[in-house]
């Protein structure tokens, strides 16, 4: 008999260190016809990480902030510029405190390009300027040194051409420019075409999708969505691609805007 | 993205007021706000704020469960890792139980005179 419960014991013993569970199937159960069996069906109560219902979904009204004046109106004769170098360093966004290119914007990607525009003309013959962008009351120089992160030398230079140029009273855009601007109807036809045939059919195998969101004369505002919002590379997206086709459809294409907010979408790449 | 250390909400409420708690979500997380004073009726100015220190995705104020609630104004003042406080001012607003409203702004770039 000793033997027997000192065998047993060990069993026992054994079976709660192996984790077999037979020792506890052994247990009787005291059940009833009134008392259900929970043995294999877990209660609310045993689960208390069960998965909560999800709230629903909301939606998200995004109102744009409102902003302070840049300027002071004291002495609206004076030329008064503010540099804002970027995140990343790789270009500079000069805003003035009057408009350069009334409802319109004119990338010059080049030296040549330049050629009949003295604001571009006279900012390529500084060292280092690669491109300029012109947008109604703005002016953003990418560098071609791009291991440079200090922008206060060259931007200091060039917001002594701007001013210079605007003191001087000269037209700033090349009047070839302005005579060849297509219609803002024409350029939405020729973006949307762009994005049909080319931009859509080659993201979409990331699943993918860009969509024109607002045209404002030549000024382009898109939007990315899809497996685009959130994606890591929309930003070689948007600047090795969207930008290269819509500049073959519509070469008078200016400025080009991304308006995803790349953080709310489904899969975030942060 | 910048880590918000914590923020101090302050909402106007205009001529449609509301009676639950105010909540905001943070990261699809919904809290509510903390250290609160002032109210959310009709003319009502609430004023709370939460000490998140937390990398920020998202950031909204979330519409009540029940009826509407207008906001006549809503100025966010936030205080992040690395970089000096700033405001945000946004306008007027209508949300009930289907919205919420973006109050998250980055900070801004830092601008200087040329």
């Amino acid at each position: 008999m000793i033997k027997e419960i000192i065998v047993s014991f060990f069993k026992t013993v054994k079976n709660i260190f192996s984790g077999n569970s037979a020792s506890r199937e052994e247990v009787p159960t005291t059940t009833s016809e009134d008392t259900p069996n929970t043995s294999t069906a877990p209660v609310e109560e045993d689960a208390p990480f069960s998965k909560p219902e999800p709230p629903a979904m909301r939606r998200v009204i995004r109102v744009s902030a409102d902003t302070e004046n840049l300027f002071p109106p004291d002495d609206p004769d004076k030329v008064l510029i503010k540099a804002q170098p970027s995140n990343t360093g790789d270009q500079c966004l000069f805003m003035l405190n009057r408009t350069l290119f009334e409802g319109h914007s004119w990338w010059y990607p080049t030296f040549e390009s330049a050629e009949g525009s003295s604001l571009a003309e006279r900012l390529f013959s500084l060292d280092d300027v690669e491109t300029v962008l012109v947008h109604e009351a703005t002016v953003t120089v990418t560098r071609k040194d791009k291991s440079i992160l200090d922008w206060k030398p060259l931007g200091m230079e060039v917001g002594t051409v701007l001013r210079e140029l605007l003191e001087e009273g000269g037209p700033l855009i090349s009047q070839k420019i302005r005579d060849e601007m297509p219609s803002q109807d024409d350029i939405q036809q020729g973006i949307q075409k762009a994005i049909n045939e080319e931009v859509n059919p080659g993201v979409a195998g990331h699943g993918g999708l860009i969509t024109l969101q607002k045209i404002k004369g030549n000024t382009i505002t898109i939007k990315m969505g899809g497996g685009c919002q959130g994606c890591s590379s929309a930003d070689f997206t948007l600047k090795q691609g969207i930008h290269g086709s819509f500049r073959k459809f519509v070469p008078q294409v200016g400025a080009i805007f991304d308006e995803t907010d790349h953080a709310a979408g489904m899969n975030p790449y942060f | 993205m910048p880590r918000l250390n914590k923020f101090r909400v302050r909402i106007e409420t205009g001529d449609k007021g509301m009676e639950e708690p105010v909540r905001f979500c943070f990261n699809s997380h919904r809290l509510p706000l903390e250290d609160v004073s002032g109210g959310t009726q009709t003319g009502e100015v609430l004023e709370g704020g939460y000490e998140v220190n937390s990398v920020t995705h998202s950031m909204t104020l979330v519409g009540p469960d029940k009826g509407e609630w207008s906001l006549k104004k809503v100025t966010v003042d936030f205080e992040c890792e690395n970089t000096p406080p700033y405001s945000v001012e946004f306008p007027a607003v209508e949300l009930d139980e289907t919205s919420e409203m973006d109050i998250w702004q980055d900070p801004p770039l830092p601008t200087f005179d040329v």
